[in-house]
């Protein structure tokens, strides 16, 4: 049986066989080639910022990337991937990279930042303007280290260090034993984004008594800007900002509950958006209000208009003024009472006013009131900062580390939310505020009056909970779309204290766009380890003699038969 | 890595084939079609011993790590099925001992090499990443071509009706050996912990042992009458 099963077989496998083998296995190999290999390591790159702002283009101008990594002491860096880490990120390393055409740069930074010594970190904040200052051809990517990242980068440094100063053998040695690696971006290239829309939102505390009631607008921007838009957490700016502006929501949405408390002004709460492009939420929505609509709050009697920007550290606080108030004018007023109250209540925070006109010659404007100023609006930004230069408004250093939660009153230079202080500078606003709106200094009160104690008092918790909400994800403005979480959920929150909750669209002009974003921001990028092209050659000649040491082996496999034969012969004979 | 390290690989793994081939006078014989279809029974076997597995032994679903020690055993036993595969296609064959050996075994360790490496080889080696295995792979393509020489050798002693009743223990435990030689690898390397280099040096050095054993035994009983 066994007999015809196989005779059945072997005939059928010898008519066809031969033909599905030819046919078959080419077929079965196109079809398997394009599979990729598994890399040796995969992880998370995050790119540069790439927009346009008033045509002119910032930032990378790429995205694709697949080359040959490279630590920058390698002496070619030319179409090379040129990995640095933070520890050694110099302006000048990167400059000298980018001068010989190098084919990327990739830059690892340490999981957590705040284990980084403060004057990398400050060195490395006041380079992300400069980086981002001048567009680069090559794509810049920032990756979060790991332990597998580490060790790639390890041997790529002892790799490109060892470069040019060995003998032959060990370089050698050196191409069988060390590994380079290839990088390779899985995404395609970065295109700009059609269509998007820049969300802001407005609420307002309408006050009692007469039609024409005057109006106070406070505002404060809630994205984010640092040189990779997927790392920029922006804790104090503006996280702070928003945080203070959603506490003073609901600490005047209290007053404003009941009608015997309700002040002679309506207040209007905006939460911007665009910040960090030049205001561009802010600037439609004046548009909007100015511009289109009859009636507006913002059309009629306003009696000043405060931004908070940047308040969650420091010492200070600054009052940032386009020009100084006149006498008796409501900002003059506003500005008498935040001094009285720091002065009366708070003698160590150093309060000051900061003139500074508008230049309207600069690409971008420096605060947010100066959007206002130009629509001669009266208006202020206060911040803890002295200069809109401070390299804090736009570093991706500025998240909300967990020594700052501690609040253990450590000193650290770096950018950081301090919550103690965010509470201050709450109750500091809120107390002047509420002074201007009762016109508390003019009926008689004492000028260490409290107003926000005991039931009224700002929550920190709650403050603590909106800025570790905000920090939770990168809210860089390409980032937030009109259906993000963020937007939805300051909707929400405005929506708890405050009437007439609205949301704003900006679209950037199809035909002559103001700020144009690109995609590709975020990427995974695989290293595979490969071997120089003389290492193949060196294999080859190794398996050669391999082979022909095997040629000469079965060649002569009589000789060894015929040893073993001399060696069992006698024995046999014995038997 | 490129296509000239998949060269590299395919070089390694397949010359040596070529050179048994050409060197041990099959090529003289017109012993092409009869390796091919030892081949055609290699794959019949597989096929067999596939079905067999899956509808027998349950996918072991122990945690990660631990080695079913019965579970492998008794897979390994399945591989008795090799051992008939190898003795169908001696059979089938007239001619002298060396010649039906040679020609199973080519027949068979090819195949298994077209099969079992020939498409990892491409897919892998092919690719950016470069990864040692394949060269390794190429390597362990090489030790089972004298693997299954030797693996036939004793399978056609053990088949011999005048086998002496003095060999008859040896070529049994050989046998044995031959069968279980991929599951005591494996075992070996759970227990010691080897790297894939050490791993590599062992298994050579086992399967030389094995063979040199069957050669002495082979020589032996060819020259003893």
């Amino acid at each position: 049986m066994f007999e015809e099963a196989s005779e059945v077989f072997e005939n059928m496998l010898k008519s066809s066989f031969p033909l599905t083998f030819i046919v078959f296995l080419p077929a079965v190999l196109i079809l398997v080639s394009p599979l990729p290999a598994e890399a040796a390591h995969e992880f998370t790159v995050y790119r540069m910022q790439q927009y346009d702002l008033q045509g002119q283009p910032y930032g990378t101008r790429n995205a694709i990337l697949n080359t040959e990594a490279r630590s920058v002491d390698a002496e070619v860096l030319s179409r090379r991937c040129v990995i640095m880490r933070l520890l050694d990120f110099s302006y000048e390393k990167y400059q000298k990279a980018l001068r010989q055409s190098a084919g990327a740069v990739v830059i690892i930074l340490p999981q957590n930042m705040s284990t980084m010594p403060q004057d990398i970190v400050q060195q490395f904040m006041e380079m992300e303007p400069e980086l981002l200052a001048t567009e680069t051809i090559v794509p810049v990517y920032f990756a979060l280290e790991d332990e597998e990242l580490l060790s790639i980068y390890k041997q790529t440094h002892t790799t490109s260090s060892s470069q040019g100063s060995a003998s032959a053998a060990e370089v050698l040695l050196h191409t069988a034993t060390a590994n380079g690696f290839q990088m390779v971006t899985s995404g395609a290239q970065s295109k700009a984004v059609s269509d998007w829309a820049i969300t802001s939102l407005e609420g307002r505390l309408a006050g009692e008594g007469g039609e024409d009631l005057p109006t106070i607008v406070l505002v404060a921007h809630y994205d984010s800007f640092g040189v990779a838009p997927w790392l920029s957490y922006g804790a104090d700016s503006n996280g702070s900002g928003v945080s203070l502006l959603l506490e003073l929501a609901r600490l005047f949405s209290r007053l404003y509950n009941y009608k015997r408390t309700r002040a002679g002004y309506n207040l209007l709460f905006f939460v911007s958006g665009g910040g960090k492009f030049n205001y561009q939420g802010t600037k439609r929505w004046l548009e909007d209000n100015l511009d289109h609509t009859d009636s507006s709050l913002l059309q009629d009697n306003v009696a000043f208009v405060l931004c908070l920007d940047t308040l969650g550290s420091g010492g200070s606080l600054h009052l940032h003024v386009s020009k100084p108030p006149k006498e008796g004018s409501p900002q003059h007023t506003l500005l008498k009472e935040l001094e009285t109250v720091v002065s009366e209540q708070y003698s160590d925070v150093r309060f000051s006013m900061v003139h500074k006109k508008i230049n309207l010659a600069d690409d971008t404007l420096a605060w947010e009131h100066e959007r206002f100023g130009i629509r001669r609006l009266p208006a202020f930004t206060l911040s803890h900062l002295d200069s809109h230069r401070s390299a804090l408004r736009s570093t991706i250093m500025d998240v909300r580390s967990v020594s700052a939660l501690e609040g253990e009153g450590e000193v650290r230079d770096g950018p950081h939310v301090e919550l103690r202080t965010l509470s201050r500078n709450t109750k500091i606003i809120a107390e002047a505020l509420a002074r201007v709106i009762y016109n508390l200094t003019e009926k008689g009160a004492p000028a260490d009056l409290q107003i926000f104690t005991e039931q009224m008092q700002v929550q920190e918790e709650q403050l603590s909970s909106m800025v570790d909400w905000l920090t939770a994800q990168p809210r860089a403005a390409q980032l937030v779309d009109k259906d993000s979480s963020v937007v939805s959920t300051l909707e929400y929150h405005l929506g708890r204290y405050l009437k007439d909750v609205k949301k704003h669209y900006v679209k950037a002009d199809k035909r002559d766009p103001e700020f144009v974003f690109y995609d590709q921001l975020k990427q995974t990028m695989n290293a595979y380890r490969v071997k120089p092209a003389i290492f193949d050659l060196l294999l080859a000649v190794c398996i050669a003699a391999y082979l022909g040491v095997m040629y000469l082996a079965v060649q002569h496999f009589g000789l060894l038969y015929s040893v073993v034969r001399r060696v069992t012969q006698p024995r046999t004979k014995q038997h | 890595m490129t296509l000239f390290h998949f060269g590299n690989c395919f070089a390694l793994a397949y010359f040596p084939y070529f050179i048994t081939y050409k060197c041990s006078g099959l090529s003289e014989y017109n012993a092409f079609w009869r390796c091919v279809q030892a081949g055609a029974t290699y794959l019949f076997v597989q096929l067999c011993k596939m079905l067999f597995l899956a509808t027998f032994f349950p996918t072991w679903e122990g945690g990660a790590g631990v080695y079913d020690f019965v579970g492998e055993f008794m897979k390994a036993t399945v591989d008795l099925a090799d051992l008939l595969g190898l003795h169908l296609v001696m059979s089938r064959n007239a001619g002298k001992g060396e010649y039906k050996i040679m020609v199973a075994a080519m027949g068979w360790a090819t195949a298994e090499l077209v099969m079992s490496r020939c498409i990892p080889l491409w897919v892998g080696a092919r690719g950016i990443e470069f990864d040692w295995k394949y060269i390794q792979m190429s390597f362990d393509s090489n030790i089972s071509l004298v693997h299954y020489i030797a693996m036939a050798a004793v399978v056609w002693m053990f088949t011999r009706y005048d086998l002496p009743k003095s060999f008859r223990l040896p070529v049994t435990v050989l046998l044995g050996l031959c069968v279980y030689k991929a599951f005591l690898m494996e075992l070996f390397v759970h227990v010691f912990v080897l790297g894939s280099w050490t791993s590599l040096l062992v298994k050579a050095v086992l399967t030389g042992a094995i063979s040199l054993c069957s050669l002495f035994l082979f020589i032996t009983l060819v020259h003893s009458n």
